[in-house]
């Protein structure tokens, strides 16, 4: 499949652990600007001189031939090692961006396993590196499910148009039927029992195990592709005898789109304004403040973090390129 | 370990074209990628239409780059990740088209996460019988036979027919009146892997010495040339003759394919696209 990486020691420094950059308890953005590790596109003779410098111990100003020749077997060691680490960065990428398409959420132990393997030990910097290249060329955000579930998904950075929802096809009415469902969760309250779901459907004359031309078997969409790629969440509701299950909205939901969003989608389907619900729409102009707010921090302490860089790479003197 | 970490403090912006080797990413060209990834292959006319659309998303103001600059300047981005925008030509009328593909991989990893293992397989097996057939292409029927030899969970002869479909939408394969061949983005992605796992059974076309999979072969000395291939050689030639034994071709000349003439039969484009959709 993809590339098995070879066995080796590495000289390469383990990139700082996770900062504590969680902003909102829940996700946090993984990019280069949160961890202080090199650009990805700078990769070749910078790092080899730096990797001279990062020799432990001082290097004799006499070199004896023997020493000469054990330095150059250092430095074609670290540089391969520095093409080993690009590859596994690259493929990283390629993994991330593929398994993306798929919306499922991609877990850490994955990426060692397909990916990474035994450079596991420098699985933050590898991962950095890629969210980097992810954001910088493809306009995705590698976001994370908070700091214990080592669970990743991508977002898009650039703005979703409706035309290429359609050009797009296969996607459209699912999401479609997504946003239906959010929608009822929200104005029940932020859950919905089960039966309400279906009978919401049934209404719209899709049932749960017959076949639909446009959403395939909505059962299985429903319950499993749509809780599987964390746009819903599915539970079975305490002290309920026969039990009942409910819905709500996944975390993937809360990234990919607004209450206010939704809101307006079940008012333009009413044909009313959002304002006709007042307790839901108190409740998404509240979520649409949260969301400034934690985006303005997160500018913020980027700023901060990209001054701080400033003001040490100046101290060093070390010439990025 | 941890003590002696140095932190490596570097500029967190990327080059603005200043080491003159990497281009530089704007939303216009993030968007053209995304959307060309999606896709998995476009024909040239649907890539320019592309780039116009991410240039009126993202820059009205900006002078659009000529389509091979503005490849290129995104594929000399992407090279540090092992990635190009790389161009081809379908087999049956040379139509351009482009896809994304792997530098590094020689294998069918695109596939690997969409596929499970058997029907990886299955791919494998179609895959061996298209290369080893004359015409390039392997019928139905000698695929499901060996629904038996997959590895991985058992696989029915119905599951498999499900499974060949999956991969002519996914538009790994071309089916033809039963008979299956490899989409213009199998071809453009797997090259190399194939060229590679296959090298004795691999043919080459005579004229641009890339993969091929249909084409005319000379009945005499047995080289091949693909369809649009013979067509641009023999273009002006009123008597064709194989390039490599000088024997008479004995096959009819296919038409040079010319983007003009299809702009121009923009009406009845639509029914020859609704053909095509089923092949590509």
């Amino acid at each position: 499949m993809l590339l098995k990486p070879e066995n080796g020691a590495l000289p390469i420094p383990q990139a700082e652990g996770e900062k504590d950059g969680g902003r909102d308890g829940e996700t946090q953005a993984l990019t280069a600007s949160q961890k202080e590790v090199p650009s990805p596109l700078l990769q070749e003779t910078p790092m080899e001189d730096l990797g001279a410098r990062r020799e432990e111990g001082a290097v004799d100003s006499t070199i004896t031939p023997k020493g000469a020749r054990t330095l150059a077997a250092k430095a074609l060691a670290r540089r391969r090692a520095y093409r080993r680490l690009d590859r596994t960065v690259a493929e990283l990428v390629q993994f991330l961006l593929v398994k993306d398409k798929k919306k499922s959420p991609i877990t850490r132990s994955e990426m060692v396993k397909y990916v990474i393997g035994d450079l596991k030990d420098l699985f933050p910097e590898i991962i950095a590196r890629a969210a980097e290249h992810l954001r910088y060329v493809f306009g995705f955000e590698l976001k994370q499910f908070g700091r214990k579930h080592h669970t990743y998904i991508l977002i898009n950075k650039l703005k979703a148009l409706e035309e290429e929802e359609e050009d797009l096809g296969g996607d459209g009415p699912r999401l479609g039927l997504l946003i239906m469902i959010l929608g009822l969760i929200y104005m029940k309250g932020n859950s919905a029992r089960e039966t309400q779901v279906w009978e919401m459907l049934r209404r719209l004359g899709v049932r749960p195990s017959k076949y639909h031309f446009l959403f395939g078997y909505p059962k299985r969409l429903i319950m499993e592709d749509f809780v599987q790629q964390r746009y819903l969440n599915y539970r079975q509701v305490p002290h309920t005898d026969p039990p009942e299950c409910e819905f709500s909205w996944g975390p993937r939901s809360n990234l990919e789109i607004s209450k206010m969003k939704v809101l307006g989608f079940v008012a333009k389907l009413h044909k009313k304004e959002p304002q006709h619900w007042p307790v839901q729409y108190r409740e998404a102009l509240a979520d649409e403040a949260d969301r400034a707010r934690a985006k303005a921090r997160a500018e913020a302490s980027m700023r901060a973090r990209a001054r701080a860089r400033a003001r040490a790479s100046d101290r060093a003197g070390i010439c990025p390129w | 370990m941890a003590s002696s970490v140095l932190k490596i403090v570097f500029s967190p912006s990327h080059p603005q074209g200043g080491t003159g080797r990497a281009g530089v990413m704007t939303d216009v060209h993030r968007r053209f990628l995304q959307l060309l990834m999606t896709h998995g292959v476009l024909e040239e006319w649907d890539v320019r239409h592309l780039q116009k659309h991410c240039y009126r998303v993202h820059d009205r103001t900006a002078t659009m780059e000529a389509l091979e600059d503005f490849i290129n300047n995104i594929n000399s981005v992407l090279e540090s990740l092992y990635i190009e925008i790389k161009k081809g030509a379908t087999e049956d009328d040379g139509r351009p088209v482009y896809a994304l593909v792997n530098l590094a991989t020689t294998s069918i990893s695109k596939m690997a996460s969409d596929f499970a293992e058997n029907e990886l397989d299955l791919f494998r097996k179609a895959l061996e019988l298209i290369i080893d057939s004359e015409t390039g292409f392997a019928s139905s029927t000698n695929i499901l036979n060996l629904v038996d030899q997959l590895k991985g969970k058992k696989m029915r002869k119905k599951e498999a027919e499900q499974v060949l479909q999956k991969f002519v939408q996914n538009k790994w394969l071309i089916e033809k009146e039963g008979e299956f061949t490899l989409h213009s983005r199998a071809i453009l992605e797997m090259e190399q892997y194939i060229r590679e796992t296959y090298p004795d059974a691999v043919k080459i076309c005579n004229i641009c010495h890339s993969l091929l999979i249909q084409g005319q072969s000379c009945e005499t000395c047995g080289i091949r040339m693909h369809l649009p291939c013979t067509a641009k050689y023999f273009q002006s030639s009123p008597e064709p003759r194989c390039p490599h034994c000088n024997d008479y071709w004995p096959h009819e000349i296919p038409e040079v394919f010319d983007p003009e003439k299809e702009r121009e039969a923009g009406t009845s484009r639509a029914s020859k696209r609704s053909l095509r959709s089923r092949q590509h």
